[in-house]
């Protein structure tokens, strides 16, 4: 299945836009496996898994479901669109902010915005939950990083690395 | 040419820059970011390497990182064009941007291509190892999570609108722009700026 990259580019633009704090999984998993059929819910797992071990921004998944919906093209097409129109509007925010950090409404915004970005996150984990924890072990492993990570300054790649062996180990 | 001080306050640091940013600069800075940054903390891995050359001081970078979080799109990369446009404008900008995104590209293209590019698809032992890495990432995620739902928990009707946002996106499975307009829209309500204050 090869996907049309403009259509790549522009379905990842919006999926940048309508992210806050971080990537928006549950509408990622809404376009990108229920509507476009681009990628399957253990794609999207595995991709998710990838970015963690990557250098740079976790993000990088996505480079990772352009790639499984267009090739190579896809894979740019998904890269640009969504890092780079948000990229531009907080360059743009940036030059624009001595006037926006006296504007009265602006506390109120980011309070208002953050129960809103809670919501997406723990969402968020609740898709990755779906496809990732499919038995007993794969759910202890979670809980063990979760742990690990709060009570120590492990690093995370450090951690989803050894994860990997536990799993390749395991046959998970 | 120095872009403008990022607040009014900004006089009262002192580090004075051994040498001026470039755009080159600002690339080569960002690319050391990302490959540091393996496994996150992006955000604390930028002001480490900024603080370390004397280009930003930590009001300014603080500004920036709470800038970052408000606007849409990842934060680390929001960050990086943020800085880059307050350091060297426009240039400045599409370049930090490039640099915290090249090495991570290159990496994930190639293990695009070894994951996807098989015939007869992944290897039992692969896909079992990447199982078990996206059980840790699930955790990389909560740990990510706690700090935002903490803080959101503290703002007024916090944990009514993240519990509704949560239970709108995940259970009911609704468009993303509708609940966020309704949620942004009740958040402002109940804490909208009062006369007096």
């Amino acid at each position: 299945m090869t996907a049309d990259a403009w259509d790549i580019l522009l379905t990842f633009t919006r999926l940048g836009l309508v992210s806050f704090g971080g990537a928006n999984l549950p509408e990622i998993e809404r376009v990108l496996v229920e509507h476009k059929g681009w990628i399957t819910p253990q794609l999207l797992a595995n991709g998710f898994a990838l970015g963690q071990v990557m250098p740079g921004p976790n993000m990088l998944a996505m480079t990772h479901y352009g790639f499984a919906a267009g090739g190579w093209w896809g894979a740019l097409a998904a890269t640009a669109g969504f890092y780079g129109p948000t990229a531009l509007l907080s360059a743009a925010a940036m030059l624009a902010w001595q006037r926006l950090s006296r504007w009265r409404w602006l506390p109120p915004l980011r309070s208002a915005l953050l129960p809103f970005g809670a919501g997406v996150l723990l969402a968020g984990a609740l898709v990755l939950a779906r496809s990732s924890l499919h038995s007993w072990p794969a759910a202890l492993m979670a809980v063990a990083a979760f742990v690990l990570l709060q009570r120590t300054r492990v690093n995370p790649a450090v951690v989803v690395l050894g994860a990997a062996g536990l799993g390749a180990v395991l046959g998970l | 040419m120095p872009a403008p001080a990022l607040s009014p306050t900004a006089p009262d640091h002192p580090a004075q820059p051994q040498r001026p940013p470039t755009p080159l600069g600002l690339l080569r800075l960002f690319v050391g970011v990302a490959l540091v940054g393996i496994g996150g903390g992006l955000p604390a891995h930028t002001r480490r390497a900024l603080a370390a050359r004397g280009w930003l001081s930590d009001a300014a970078f603080a500004e920036a990182f709470t800038l970052a979080q408000l606007t849409p799109g990842p934060n680390a990369v929001n960050l990086a064009a943020m800085i880059g446009a307050h350091l060297c404008g426009p240039r400045g900008a599409a370049l930090a941007v490039v640099g915290i995104l090249t090495p991570g590209l290159i990496a994930m293209l190639a293990a695009s291509v070894v994951t996807l590019g098989l015939p007869g698809g992944l290897p039992p032992t692969l896909q079992s190892a990447l199982r078990g890495a996206a059980c840790a990432a699930l955790g990389v995620m909560l740990t990510a999570a706690v700090p935002v739902v903490k803080v959101a928990l503290g703002v007024r009707g916090g944990a009514v609108l993240a519990g509704a946002t949560f239970v709108a996106l995940a259970a009911l499975k609704l468009d993303l722009l509708p609940v966020l307009a309704v949620v942004v829209a009740a958040g402002l309500t109940l804490n909208r700026p009062r006369s007096g204050e």
